[in-house]
């Protein structure tokens, strides 16, 4: 039978040997952590962004890495799923881009300056590349909806044909679901997508057009990878410097194949 | 014990329900906004309310434990409380930090860590706060007669809780070195050092009321902590899966914090076998309740419904989605809240010289079955909100605000059955605070009548 001495025994040597246990786990952890999140990053900006994070006491409504609270949404990857052009102008005035009627809960105008606003999107940013052990297993999405298509996951069979693999990729990892719906109808972020295959070989006949694709095609891809070089008129998808709202750089987040699958999805949208 | 302590634990225990009613009315303010719109946007936003609703919480659950161990610890060791003087100090001071900081938050300073969101000089403040009360603990325990293992627990749980708050006070410029140091506070606080705190509470008055043998009793406690550690302090990783620590947290903390409810059962184990034994005959019928629930409630919401999400290919899912706010809802009140309202059920006679142990009031009866019938409601409809929330937003990829939309019939639910909880609230306010001092005024009448 268990005596009170030997619970005693228990209770005092379990828990010295747990606390060493998780000492030694928590060096551990001081160790790997500037690999795992490219500590070297972080810069005067990103410092001053965390500041801002918590003076304006964003995770008692959003959540970072799915921590805080669930008022509004998990904003882990949110600079790579809308960029910080768009993000500065949002944070200037959240209620330009969504209205309390509609969606029954709106953000607050903070009443950040330009400098605070570049910050924190600076340690957002510095956030979205913590190696996560490979969390949220899907894009978690502010808006729009990938249900059209079941989003593809890594792992799962890949669909053979290319537009097959685009659509997976437009709805799934690549976000873009979270900014542009496929009817034309529909704004979210970006325009609305449906029929943009038709509309983009009317675009570069259009004498306002001021790019440089000659082809439907070749339209689409600029868009992707450049999306400054021509702005779609009447809407507000760009700040007033003339800087696309879409974010940059997509050919880093994105290998070329995987562009290629996009625009041949895109390309049946018509 | 004298009257000069019971008034110092009087104090304490009114306080305690007094933000209890506070932390509601917070309650309520951030709930109305899931449904929207909000009137208040730019007076007191989600975050602000939310941030005084756990905050709150936070406050009266530790000053009960305050109020806790100031009645436990001179009744252990057979004496008084060595300084009324800094016992009210200590009171007066942890008061006026409680509204300097939400009066700070409803202006907008805030340090923005969730639930450790005081600005870093409030924070000094607490450790003043909790030296006071150590120190004078410690000063009572040398002039008392004896030192029990019960008293002993709930000290080391006090002291380990203090001491645990260290990490709150520093700063890192690494968002997950801050995460990591976060939850050595907030997860090694109510998944650690607090259950000490419980278990404390929970031996005393499983003593007084089933008349339970102190070295059987306190025997099992030592299990129960140890339990507790056993499982809680590696258990810790379950919070440090997605946070940027390497892979093998996913194994430790999986594996550890599915261990977490044993300490929670066997707690509920351990009180159902008392009261089997010694046949619930206490005459404190609601002290008996409030005992009983409070094992039964913790163990299913911080066991059970912890455990529902704790395994990393769960909570990858789950993570960040309100199924965390049902299982935080059930856990808190279950494991911190009820063991408050059970110790302060148990020693209203003695605050208020009922020399009747077995006088009942029916707003007595009616606040236990209110708060719990409420919080079960609250926790189904959270659970609901959460499922639908995790497989829509997560597994399907609908956006978060579409979910939201798709969610409003289960905030409905929430306010409904969170409105019945309320009533609980109040019914126990009325009961403790009103009903309680109006019968200790009437008794030196009674007294001369008789």
């Amino acid at each position: 039978m268990l005596t009170k001495t030997s619970a005693r025994v228990f209770f005092f040597g379990g828990t010295l040997l747990f606390t060493l246990v998780f000492i030694g786990l928590t060096v551990h952890a001081h160790i790997t952590l500037a690999e795992r999140t490219n500590d070297a990053a972080i810069d005067d900006s990103v410092r001053r962004g965390l500041r801002v994070w918590g003076e304006y006491n964003c995770e008692n409504c959003h959540t970072l890495l799915g921590e805080g609270a669930y008022y509004a949404p998990d904003l882990t990857q949110i600079v790579d799923q809308r960029g910080a052009g768009y993000l500065a102008a949002f944070l200037r005035d959240p209620s330009q881009f969504y209205s309390e009627e509609g969606d029954g809960r709106l953000m607050p105008t903070l009443g950040l300056d330009d400098e605070q606003i570049t910050d924190v999107i600076a340690f957002l940013d510095w956030v979205g590349n913590i190696d996560t052990n490979g969390w949220p297993p899907r894009p978690i999405l502010v808006s729009g909806s990938a249900t059209a298509t079941y989003p593809a996951v890594p792992g799962e069979p890949q669909a053979s044909s290319p537009a097959e693999r685009g659509r997976a990729l437009f709805n799934g990892i690549g976000a873009c679901a979270s900014c542009h719906a496929v009817t034309s109808d529909i704004r979210l972020i970006g325009p609305g997508l449906g029929g943009v295959a038709t509309r983009a070989s009317e675009r570069i006949a259009d004498a306002a057009y001021r790019g440089n694709a000659k082809t439907a095609e070749e339209y689409l891809r600029e868009s992707l990878l450049e999306p400054d070089a021509f702005l779609v008129p009447d809407g507000n998808f760009a700040t007033p410097a003339g800087q696309s709202f879409m974010p940059k750089q997509l050919d880093e987040r994105l290998s070329d194949e995987q562009i290629d699958d996009l625009v041949a999805y895109l390309l049946t949208l018509e | 014990m004298s009257d000069s302590s019971r008034t110092i634990v009087y104090a304490y225990f009114s306080a305690a329900l007094l933000l209890f009613g506070l932390q509601i009315v917070f309650g309520f303010l951030s709930l109305a906004k899931y449904l929207g719109p909000d009137p208040l946007l730019y007076i007191a936003n989600f975050a602000t309310t939310k941030a005084v609703h756990t905050n709150v919480l936070l406050v009266w659950v530790l000053t009960g434990f305050m109020g806790a161990a100031y009645y436990i610890v001179p009744e252990e060791s057979r004496t008084e409380i060595h300084s009324p003087t800094l016992a009210y100090l200590q009171l007066g001071l942890w008061l006026a930090i409680g509204v300097a900081t939400v009066g700070l938050y409803l202006f907008g300073v805030t340090e923005g860590r969730k639930l450790l969101e005081m600005p870093t000089p409030l924070k000094y403040g607490v450790v003043v706060v909790m030296l006071i009360f150590l120190y004078n603990l410690f000063m009572t325990l040398r002039k008392g007669e004896r030192f029990t293992t019960t008293e002993g627990v709930l000290i080391g749980g006090l002291a380990s809780a203090a001491l645990l708050f260290i990490p709150a006070l520093i700063h890192f410029d690494n968002y997950t070195l801050d995460r990591f140091y976060r939850w050595w506070v907030v997860h090694l606080w109510v998944e650690g050092v607090w259950e000490l705190i419980m278990g404390g509470i929970l031996a005393f008055l499983l003593i007084r009321i089933s008349g339970a043998d102190r070295e059987v009793m306190e025997k099992w406690l030592y299990v129960i902590v140890g339990l507790t550690f056993l499982s809680g302090i590696l258990g810790t990783g379950h919070h440090y899966y997605w946070i940027g620590v390497p892979a093998y947290w996913l194994w430790v903390g999986g594996f550890f914090s599915a261990l977490e409810p044993l300490a929670f059962l066997f707690m509920a184990a351990f009180a159902y076998t008392l009261m089997r034994r010694s046949g619930l005959s206490h005459p404190n019928v609601m002290a008996l309740h409030w005992t009983l629930g409070a094992t039964v409630f913790s163990a299913i919401g911080a066991g059970i419904l912890g455990f529902a999400h704790t395994w990393p290919g769960v909570n990858k899912w789950t993570h960040g989605t309100h199924i965390t706010t049902m299982h935080g809802h059930m856990a808190f009140f279950g494991a911190y809240a009820m063991i408050n309202l059970a110790i302060i059920s148990y020693a209203r006679p003695m605050l208020f010289g009922i020399t009747d142990q077995a006088a009942q009031t029916r707003t007595s009866v009616w606040a236990f079955w209110l708060m719990v019938g409420g919080m079960f409601g609250m926790t189904m409809a959270l659970a609901a909100a959460g499922i639908v929330q995790t497989y829509l937003e997560r597994i399907l990829g609908f956006g978060y605000l579409e979910t939201q939309a798709k969610i409003q019939v289960h905030y409905l639910m929430w306010l409904a059955t969170s409105l019945l909880f309320s009533l609980g609230v109040g019914a126990y306010l009325v009961d403790f605070l009103w009903m309680g001092s109006a019968r200790s005024r009437a008794r030196p009448a009674m007294a001369e009548a008789g």
